[in-house]
């Protein structure tokens, strides 16, 4: 498929998200899509006068949503080495952001009712930076992130308040 | 680092002896009434008549109580290396807070203050929307006492170093300097935007009044006298050249008021900068509490041949960016600028960087991006105006000359300390931060950067502000990027934060 963004792939492997966070991927843009498509359903099937336009395009737009849902499924790897966590995301857009574990402030495990009957979770790194002062792993493994979090979190402990 | 004896079990018991001045209330309650007194002026002179207008004034009652209670019930003191402020009488609140985790100690002084001679101090920690501590208003000597504390303390904890050193002025604006930043600077603009806005808010109609009522006559007149194209085109320059001026000498009056006697001094460690002609500020925060730098050239700082250099530091932000160290420099010849910066940061070897130019290619690939916006462009203008609207289509080559200035300027550096990136042809800046402050790192590639083979860098530095530029590393090849993003990557887990 796609040839990976940094190409010189390291001992650990980059991780897929499990095949059970597929369907809150799907959805996240799934819903969204199709409820905001309703409006302008309605409105277009009243002003041209067919009533075919009302299920069709928020249809189209749930479809639309599920393809970009599937795709960002896909192409979710995670990567924990020895310098820190790395998150791959998108294939059109490609971005890789790497939080080095001596950067990490703290971390949060957020865990959704529809994640929990699933036993996912979403994992969220916290860093003193700007643009990315939260990096976020979404619906991850439940085990997956907790020892995520542990891994990272050790590493707080060792550096003592300078 | 911390002595257990100095916890808030035994601070408990230290006398937090020290008050506000006995005039605070006075302050807090201005404070409060500022956003009421304009509506109870306007009230209490245009009210029609019936005294229901004066309800108001049980409210500035409610809060002289409420400014007098406070000054009562705030006590400050220093126990060891902590600050000890106490404060409620009801629901009381006792809070520790330990002088090496002050980043910034602001003073300000508004021209009221300066009559009482008080200043309001706060102290500020990374991150989080509130001040650790505000205080308003102390007498100027115990303010500055406490400043001075601060910073003695704060060292002494970090590097025990106890002699207090001397202050040593880095840089200070003479008045002709301080007329310069008025001359590069948009401040202008800010006063006619905020007054614009001001009036609109008491009255809708009013500006748009405003704006008929001159326009009206200036119209009026011109058409009455029927004068030929050369004196409207003189009168509109002559309209467009009063309008910049006036815009101008505002922002020279402001930069007076804000800039006069600007001087940044370093004590030791600690970084003061102190500036204002009316009202005063001075601030000061800790050498490596900076977390980033923008060197900024733009057209009329090289007209002037002057740049200007900004750091961020990672304070509590609440939009009002006087309060924080921001402006090292607010105008300095280039020479001074890379003195200050080797000043500070000795071990980056500023004035020895090895700049890598982008290749030529990057050049392609910054002009690629305006085609597709050009076409669209030339094409509707056609479809309204006819052949003529094909003109858009001159833009291609100038946005070409434009990349290719962009490309021949762009470049970054990087040596064992700090990452540096420039960028700009027109306006220019660098934007450079020490290895240490970095706090992650992102690559990203757009379907374009792919057919390209380029990527984009971007590295994170805690407290960067909405308006400086990102530091990041544009139109890199692709294996470039990804060397420098897994290189820098493994540089960050080995050396422990310090910010």
């Amino acid at each position: 498929m796609t040839e990976p963004l940094n190409a010189h792939a390291d001992t650990v492997a980059w991780q897929p998200l499990p095949t059970r966070a597929r369907l809150l991927f799907v959805l996240a843009p799934t819903l969204p899509l199709f409820f905001v498509s309703l409006f302008p359903a309605f409105t277009l099937s009243r002003l041209l006068d067919v009533w075919a336009i009302l299920p069709a395009l928020p249809l189209l737009a749930a479809a639309l949503g599920a393809w970009i849902g599937t795709k960002q499924y896909r192409h979710t790897w995670w990567r924990l080495d020895d310098d820190g966590l790395a998150i791959r995301r998108g294939r059109l857009w490609q971005r890789e952001t790497r939080v080095p574990a001596t950067r990490v402030q703290h971390l949060d495990i957020k865990r959704g009712p529809l994640q929990r009957s699933r036993g996912l979770a979403t994992l969220v790194v916290h860093t003193a930076g700007t643009r990315h002062s939260a990096v976020t792993v979404p619906n991850l493994d439940a085990g997956d992130a907790e020892r995520l979090r542990d891994r990272l979190g050790r590493q707080i402990d060792h550096d003592d308040d300078a | 680092m911390t002595t257990p004896e100095s916890t808030p079990a035994t601070t408990d018991s230290v006398a937090a002896d020290h008050r506000l001045h006995p005039m605070s209330w006075l302050f807090v309650l201005l404070q409060q009434l500022k956003q009421f007194i304009l509506p109870l002026i306007v009230l209490l002179f245009f009210g029609r008549g019936d005294r229901n207008e004066l309800w108001p004034l049980i409210g500035v009652g409610v809060l002289v109580v409420l400014s007098l209670w406070q000054y009562f019930t705030y006590r400050y003191g220093v126990a060891g290396d902590h600050l000890v402020i106490r404060s409620g009488l009801l629901e009381r609140s006792l809070r520790v807070i330990p002088f090496a985790r002050i980043h910034n100690v602001a003073l300000q002084q508004s021209v009221l203050h300066r009559v009482f001679g008080v200043a309001e101090v706060r102290l500020e920690s990374a991150g989080g929307r509130k001040p650790e501590a505000e205080m308003r208003v102390l007498k100027l000597d115990d303010a500055l006492a406490l400043e001075s504390l601060v910073r003695r303390r704060g060292a002494a904890v970090v590097e025990s170093a106890d002699a207090e050193p001397d202050a040593r002025t880095l840089l200070s604006l003479p008045l002709g300097e301080v007329l310069r930043v008025g001359l590069v600077s948009n401040r202008g603009m800010i006063v006619v935007g905020a007054a614009a806005a001001a009036v609109s808010q008491y009255s809708p109609r009013a500006m748009p009044n405003l704006f008929g009522e001159v326009s009206g006559r200036m119209f009026g007149y011109a058409g009455s006298h029927g004068f030929g194209m050369v004196e409207y085109g003189a009168s509109a320059l002559a309209l467009v050249v009063l309008v910049v001026g006036a815009l101008r000498l505002f922002s020279v009056l402001l930069a007076l008021l804000q800039y006069y006697g600007f001087r940044l001094s370093e004590h030791g460690r600690r970084l003061t900068v102190e500036r204002g002609l009316l009202g005063r500020w001075r601030t000061s925060a800790s050498r490596r509490r900076i977390q980033a730098w923008t060197l900024h050239e733009g057209v009329l700082h090289r007209l002037l041949r002057r740049r200007s250099l900004d750091v961020d530091t990672a304070v509590a932000e609440d939009g009002r960016q006087q309060r924080a160290l921001r402006e090292l420099a607010p105008i300095a010849t280039p020479a001074a600028c890379d003195a200050l910066i080797e000043h500070l940061l000795p071990r980056a070897g500023w004035s020895r960087l090895q700049w890598r130019a982008l290749s030529t290619s990057a050049a392609w690939r910054m002009f690629l991006p305006s085609v597709p916006w050009v076409l669209v462009v030339a094409a509707a203008l056609s479809w309204r105006f006819g052949a003529w609207g094909w003109l858009a289509l001159a833009w291609l080559p100038w946005a070409a000359f434009k990349a290719q200035r962009r490309a021949r300027r762009a470049g970054y550096a990087l040596s064992d300390e700090l990452i540096a990136v420039r960028e700009g042809w027109w306006s220019r800046h660098w934007r450079f931060a020490e290895l240490d402050k970095l706090q992650a790192l992102h690559l990203t590639r757009s379907p374009i950067d792919r057919r390209c083979g380029t990527a984009t860098l971007w590295l994170d530095t805690s407290g960067a502000g909405a308006m400086t530029p990102p530091l990041r590393i544009r139109f890199l090849p692709e294996a470039e990027a990804v060397g420098l993003y897994d290189s820098l990557s493994r540089t960050l887990a080995q050396r422990p934060l310090r910010w």
